[in-house]
């Protein structure tokens, strides 16, 4: 193992002195060292941004598209806030692999296998991350990338049916999707990503540089962000069939990859190779020509990345319809203005009764308040309505069972009379549950 | 390469990084920032003049909307209009604690179910704990309606 120490550098994250390192790596090389600060920075970004969206995002799927069309054209510095958080994590997909690289050149499952575990474990959840948070705006591309994720994981061997069962909450696409994917997205896969950095706390070679660095990155996402909006598609239910369903920038490799692979095949390159491809540089440390392997996944890996990557914003901009549209997609979530939407009202729809009356209530009760409780007038006397009465005060199932047998105890006037003598307790306990679910 | 022989570089370096979060802290503030929805100004339909006769209040909800946000929510809102005090119209919410009150006939008063809080015929307060008579609504006539504007609280226990 010693004897592999061939790299002078690769030791240096466990200094804290920087003479050696002073001496020993300068130029590029010193640079490339400086990963880990720009890493901590950027999730410290997806930290912060993450808990400021949550103050206003609402997971479900009637509300979650308003919730975020709301933080970034209404909220002040929401636009700025969503794609710090947006562009944060393609970016920090980008440098966590730079990250991954860097430490495998430097040997580090060698001698600092921990640090190797965990920056690859990382480089998982980030990307696991970035996979649930792009179906949470629930707009067009949410709902392609759900599908996609759903398409990925159904097609898994063996598990596949049970896995897309439970990865949808249910046997389709639906609000409770979209619950799992939010709880996974801020509980779960944050959660893990905490244990990975208290497990293995990221040390830093040259604390200054890599202070430069991380400064020099999140300054220029926050330009980035400032003058880009991140990208909001139209709503799920006014999408039109010309859309272009386009993935993040972390994802677009799988994207133009998925063109290639035949149907059934989707899940192996999308999933299980990835997947594989993991396992595999998890274990490196107790491989033979560990070198070797590393270099062939990696290499093969970014060489997929950067030309899947390339080739699809390059077909994508050699083809002038699709360009068009992709702008009108681009223009549309900034010049759509904002529209509140509105939240059904537990007390107007007086209509919607989901049971007919009971008939003791059409015999007792509807012919002064009307056969469906909406109340009602004989003459000089007006009988209150009983639609909404359950968010009144005192007026629970157990309180409106009580009025039926003594009306004055709840402060009710004749002609309100009690019906201790004509109905039994379960029967006024019957009118009392219909009349509480009024509406 | 030497930065470590500059106390004064170093620690200004360190704080680099944190000058991107204290501007994230600046913009966590505005974006923060309590959203106080303007009341609705919007005129609401009360009941037709020909409707309002006799000398007991009669009582009436109207539909107003309000706005928290990204949220609009229409609620409905008891009110009263009061023939002795010219049509005056007022909120059904008690002024104490927020009950709603009721109106009874034969006493010729309102009283709150809540915590006994009683109101004369024109909204004034004769007894309970509640701070003051009910609280009076603008309104109008206009093509022979009634209408009122209900806004939203300002404060707990204030109305428009």
């Amino acid at each position: 193992m010693t004897s592999r120490k061939s790299s002078a550098n690769k030791s240096n994250e466990r200094l804290t002195s920087n003479q050696k390192i002073a001496g020993s790596s300068n130029g590029i090389q010193a640079w490339l060292e400086t990963t880990s600060g720009i890493v901590a920075v950027l999730l410290t970004v997806q930290f912060l941004t993450g808990i400021l969206l949550a103050f206003y995002y609402v997971p479900s799927v009637d509300h979650a598209y308003t919730t975020v069309e709301f933080v970034q054209k209404v909220v002040s510095s929401g636009a700025w806030i969503r794609s710090l958080h947006h562009y944060g994590s393609q970016w920090l997909a980008f440098f966590l692999f730079l990250h991954v690289v860097r430490l495998f050149w430097n040997e580090a499952y060698v001698d600092r296998n921990k640090l190797w575990i965990a920056s690859l474990l990382l480089l998982g959840l980030v990307m696991a991350g970035g996979g649930t948070g792009y179906s949470l705006p629930w707009d067009a591309r949410a709902f392609f990338s759900t599908r996609i994720a759903e398409g990925l994981v159904s097609g898994l061997p063996f598990v596949g049916r049970l896995g897309r069962l439970w990865l949808l909450g249910g046997n389709e696409i639906s609000t409770l999707t979209l619950s799992r994917f939010f709880a996974l997205h801020v509980l779960v896969i944050p959660g893990l990503i905490a244990g990975v950095i208290i497990w293995r706390r990221l040390t830093f070679g040259n604390v200054e540089r890599n202070a430069i660095a991380a400064w020099l990155v999140a300054l220029a996402l926050a330009l980035w962000s400032w003058k880009f909006n991140a990208p909001l598609g139209p709503s799920t239910t006014t999408v039109t069939a010309d859309y272009l369903p386009r993935p993040g920038a972390q994802f677009v490799w799988l994207y133009q990859s998925l063109k290639y692979v035949p149907g059934g095949l989707g899940s192996i390159a999308g999933l299980v190779l990835p997947g594989v491809a993991l396992i595999v540089l998890l274990s490196l440390r107790w491989l033979r020509r560990a070198r070797l392997i590393g270099t062939v996944i990696l290499g093969s890996g970014a060489l997929l990345i950067v030309g899947m990557t390339t080739a699809s914003y390059v077909s994508d901009y050699k083809n002038p319809n699709v360009r068009k549209q992709l702008a009108i997609q681009d223009a549309y979530s900034r010049l759509s203005p904002f529209a509140p939407s509105a939240v059904r009202s537990s007390q107007t729809d007086n209509t919607n009764t989901d049971a007919a009356a009971p008939v003791l209530y059409i015999k007792w009760c509807a012919n002064c308040h009307g056969r469906n409780g909406e109340g009602g007038q004989q003459g000089q006397l007006r009988f209150p309505p009983l639609t909404g009465v359950s968010t009144k005060p005192r007026r629970t199932v157990d309180d409106i069972a009580g009025l039926l047998k003594d009306p004055q105890a709840y402060g009710l006037q004749p002609p309100m009379r009690s019906f201790a003598d004509k109905l039994t307790e379960p029967e006024m306990r019957e009118i009392a549950e219909w009349v509480h679910r009024l509406r | 390469m030497r930065d470590s022989d500059q106390p004064t570089r170093r620690s200004f370096l360190l704080l680099a990084p944190l000058g991107v979060f204290v501007s994230i802290a600046g913009a966590a503030f505005r974006f923060l920032r309590p959203r106080i929805s303007a009341a609705t100004d919007r005129w609401l339909d009360v009941a037709p003049l020909t409707e309002l006769s006799g000398s007991q209040p009669v009582g009436r909800k109207v539909v107003a909307e309000h706005i928290a946000g990204w949220a609009i929510t229409t609620e409905e809102h008891n009110v009263f209009v009061l023939p002795a005090k010219g049509n005056q119209v007022v909120s059904a919410v008690c002024p104490h604690e927020g009950c709603e009150v009721l109106w009874d006939g034969q006493r010729n008063q309102f009283s709150c179910p809540c915590h006994e809080s009683y109101f004369g015929a024109g909204g004034a307060r004769i007894s309970g704990p509640a701070p003051r008579g009910l609280d009076p609504l603008p309104s109008r006539v206009q093509d022979g309606k009634l209408q009122v504007q209900y806004g939203l609280p300002q404060e707990p226990g204030t109305r428009a």
